[in-house]
């Protein structure tokens, strides 16, 4: 048929009779089917139902179209026995009214309350999901009323529309399941964000979107969310994946999430990482929970005390995005003993071919690695600095616990609850 | 044998501890201040009468919430989820509307078991139910609910002490373990209500959404299925033996002994046997603690199920701003149901007891809804119910509507009941 370029909404539409060239009633609409289309899914055909005979028109047999009436002309194109299990088959009220989608703006999961159909050159193609009360209102036959509700305190019944665009399935295969918005927008969140969405999702579409990110972004909001929560995905993953997501990982985040798994599985996973990078995180795991050990980062900058300020500076620049804490470099003797520290600001300011031997300060404020959080903390607080270095046994510079990671470990309670409190408190 | 064993390996036992929790914590919630009201005057009233009704609630309790753990499981959805993405949300929304109403009935009770509780010790239900209400709210809004919930378990061991009373008053077993699995049933109105509400307070419909959102909550995925199963079924035993033991002491303390149960601490005398002069105090206690706990729960859970049906935002961290219709439910139904109960002369008891008569009447719509979505292939996949489960589920939903049907018959058009009763 013609179709012109006006729009509707699907909750308009279903329920309405559809008719033959005769005028004869063949049954209500019960759902539409639609396709993928170049840019937008069209509608490929009407599912309608008599009685509880359910049968499929393809959209060419449509002659009339609109919130009224639906006209068709069977001599056209014949009616076909509806399989609603057949492969491929993605229906508007089935598979996509009502389900979950992920708003990027908001950050949050909204659901879908209608869906906008909108015709285009002779097609009618899904252009929007309604997300919004006023949809909600729609669907439940109550626009008015609801909106004369809001009238009555001076507002308007907000409209809330994602654009089709911006609206994906998780998953190329099942239909049935929440819908995301393209991967590519998944990515310009906030991992915070991302992490508080994921830990929303039911399980298997928890997996699903973890598993569309990249390894990077994946790391990143599995590193924001609750160890517990964060080494169940793990667990569930594929082991080869979650080792290449494990990797990307910062090692004491990396480390926090492999605690929550048994032991083997653990190993198995440190098996499969890169050497270097399982060694980082092995180092971590052996120190118990809430020491300065289990809290350190074992990647920083040791330099030895000959090098100009110039060259340390180069060695910065080269290594300055796999390093999480640039601002100190800690200048060691040759037995790995810190003989002193010396930032970046120091650094930068000296002369170009003064020695980091002249440039340190001498006075090194350190823990050691089984000395408590707290101790630790008093020393970020007394001394004001952005990291304290951890010792080992014998004096060597094994790690440094950044202030940032301390902040968030002596918050740890009061962030856990929130955090918990955002998904659920009972 | 060595298969069992192999089952009893440190791993699984393990595991199993993990995973244990939703279904006990479920039950415990379960026995509230209607719960303790309900099972204190089956006893009174009707003595061992009842006792009988035990075997098949907890039969159709465990078949109905193990159904709503495995959805949890299989799915990872909660119920109120589910119900949208499979019914709409018309259907959702009037559901979601009964729920509210009922849940604000048990609100209203739970704040009726604070104010008796307090009253026994003396404290007016004017000082004690505003004071409750604000407590309550601050607890949700700011307080972490992980803590409250612990202590709040740890206090439901009290309930250890019916158990006791009802051996200490020395009952004759015998005649006990006769009415537990002989039905007696009667006639008439009150017996018929009475039995009505004991299914209900036993299996109400928020547990339903309860049970599968502390599922989900867990993050317990089918491959673990098995063990939640069990925690289903340990809980829901111990629900039961608690309900059995308080409907048996106050059968050998209150109904034996001729004496009638008006007000709550008329209650507490089923308690005298093992507690002596303390009885009253324990049974306060009790009753205090199991409001308290429940006045949390209620609101702050049926908040959750309806945005979360309605995908509305939803989240205690959020600001009023951001989440309006969650802050909006939970605060509602705390202010109405404490205000309810600060009426003069609010005839506390019976307000505890119509609750649940009204979870009666909404479960089964719920029960129907929930018995569509787990035999429905494309959401259970082969999680789907076996014929035998189906047996006795539609088997309860039909028993239960039955009851419902006969009391609100009754109610409208009095000695409805006895029209249709055999005679004699």
């Amino acid at each position: 048929m013609a179709a012109s370029n006006a729009s509707y909404f699907a909750s308009a539409l279903l329920g309405r009779p559809v008719i033959d060239k005769l005028g004869q009633p063949l049954g209500v609409l019960h759902d539409l089917s639609m396709e993928r289309g170049e840019r937008l899914p069209y509608i490929a055909g009407l599912v309608v139902r008599k009685g509880q005979e359910t049968s499929c028109i393809p959209w060419i047999a449509v002659d009339l179209f609109n919130a009224y009436v639906i006209a068709v002309d069977l001599e056209r194109a014949p009616a076909e026995p509806f399989d609603p299990d057949g492969e491929g088959v993605i229906l508007v009220r089935r598979d996509i009214m009502d389900k979950q989608i992920v708003d990027v703006e908001g950050a949050r999961l909204v659901r879908v309350n209608d869906l906008k159909v909108e015709g285009c050159l002779d097609a009618l193609c899904v252009t929007a999901v309604d997300t919004g009360v006023r949809g909600l209102a729609r669907r439940l036959g109550q626009e008015r009323l609801w909106g004369f509700v809001s009238g009555l305190f001076r507002k308007d019944l907000p409209h809330k529309e994602i654009s089709w665009q911006f609206v994906q399935p998780l998953d190329d295969k099942v239909t049935s399941l929440s819908l995301t918005v393209s991967r590519d927008k998944l990515v310009d969140m906030h991992p915070a964000d991302l992490a508080e969405i994921i830990s929303q999702l039911p399980h298997e579409d928890a997996e699903k979107m973890l598993l569309s990110l990249d390894d990077e972004t994946a790391g990143e909001a599995l590193a924001e969310m609750e160890p517990e929560e964060g080494g169940r995905l793990l667990s569930r993953m594929e082991k080869e994946r979650a080792s290449d997501i494990l990797e990307e990982m910062a090692p004491d985040e990396a480390a926090d999430v492999l605690t929550e798994l048994p032991d083997d599985e653990a190993q198995e996973l440190l098996g499969l990482m890169d050497a270097e990078d399982a060694e980082k995180v092995q180092e971590l795991l052996e120190h118990e929970e809430d020491t300065a050990g289990a809290l350190m980062v074992n990647e920083f900058f040791a330099l030895p005390p000959a090098m100009t300020a110039e060259e340390a500076l180069g060695h910065i620049r080269s290594k300055a995005l796999e390093t999480e804490l640039i601002y100190y470099v800690y200048v060691l003797g040759e037995d790995q003993r810190p003989l002193g520290v010396a930032s970046l600001r120091e650094i930068l300011g000296a002369p170009p071919q003064a020695t980091l031997g002249e440039i340190m300060s001498q006075s090194i404020k350190a823990v050691h690695t089984d000395s408590t959080a707290d101790e630790a903390l008093e020393m970020v607080e007394k001394y004001g600095l952005w990291a304290v270095p951890v010792l080992g046994e014998d004096g060597s510079l094994e790690g440094v616990i950044t202030a940032d990671d301390m902040l968030s470990h002596s918050l740890r309670d009061s962030n856990r609850r929130k955090r918990f409190r955002a998904k659920r408190s009972f | 044998m060595a298969a069992v064993l192999r089952k009893l390996s440190r791993r699984n036992i393990l595991l199993f501890l993990s995973i244990l929790g939703p279904g006990i914590i479920t039950a415990n919630v379960d026995n509230d201040a209607g719960g303790i009201t309900t099972y204190s005057l089956a006893g009174a009233r009707y003595g061992y009468g009842l006792l009988w009704m035990m075997l098949p609630t907890m039969a159709a309790l465990v078949v109905v919430q193990e159904m709503c753990a495995r959805m949890g499981a299989v799915t990872g959805k909660g119920l109120s989820d589910l119900i949208r993405e499979r019914f709409g949300v018309g259907v959702t929304f009037y559901v979601m509307i009964a729920l509210y109403l009922t849940n604000l009935g048990n609100t209203v009770s739970e704040f009726a078991g604070i104010a008796a509780s307090l009253e026994i010790f003396g404290v007016s239900r004017f000082i004690s139910v505003p004071l409750s209400a604000a407590a309550v709210w601050l607890l949700i809004v700011k307080g972490s609910y992980r803590i409250v919930e612990k202590v709040f378990l740890f206090a439901c061991l009290i309930y250890l002490a019916y158990p006791l009373a009802a051996i200490l008053a020395k009952p004759d077993w015998m005649e006990v373990a006769r009415a537990a699995v002989v039905p007696d049933i009667r006639w008439d109105g009150g017996y018929v209500t009475m039995m009505i509400a004991m299914v209900g307070t036993t299996i109400a419909p928020w547990m339903q959404f309860y049970q599968q959102a502390t599922v989900v909550e867990k993050g317990i995925t089918r491959e673990q299925y098995a063990f939640a199963r069990l925690d289903v079924i340990v809980g829901c035993f111990l629900a039961i033996v608690v309900a059995f033991f308080i409907v048996a002491s106050c059968a050998a303390a209150i109904h034996q002994q001729g004496l009638t149960v008006e007000t709550a601490a008329d209650a507490a005398q089923a308690l005298a046997p093992a507690a002596g002069p303390y009885a009253t105090l324990l049974f306060a206690v009790g009753l205090f603690n199991a409001s308290l706990f429940a006045a949390c729960v209620l609101p702050l859970s049926t908040a959750y199920y309806i945005c979360e049906g309605m995908g509305w935002e939803l989240g205690v961290d959020k600001s009023f701003r951001e989440a309006p219709q969650f802050f909006g439910l939970f605060t509602l139904s705390i202010v109405l149901s404490a205000l309810v109960i600060m009426v003069p002369d609010a005839p506390l008891l019976a307000i505890m007891y119509l609750s649940q008569v009204v979870n009666g009447a909404v479960l089964p719509a719920v029960l129907v809804l929930m018995l569509l979505i787990v035999n429905d292939r494309r959401i259970m996949g082969a999680f789907v119910n076996g014929p035998a489960f189906n047996a006795v589920s539609w088997f309860t939903v039909g028993v239960v509507t039955l009851l419902t049907l006969i009391l609100t018959a009754d109610a409208v058009w009095p000695g409805f009941m006895e029209l249709i009763l055999p005679k004699g």
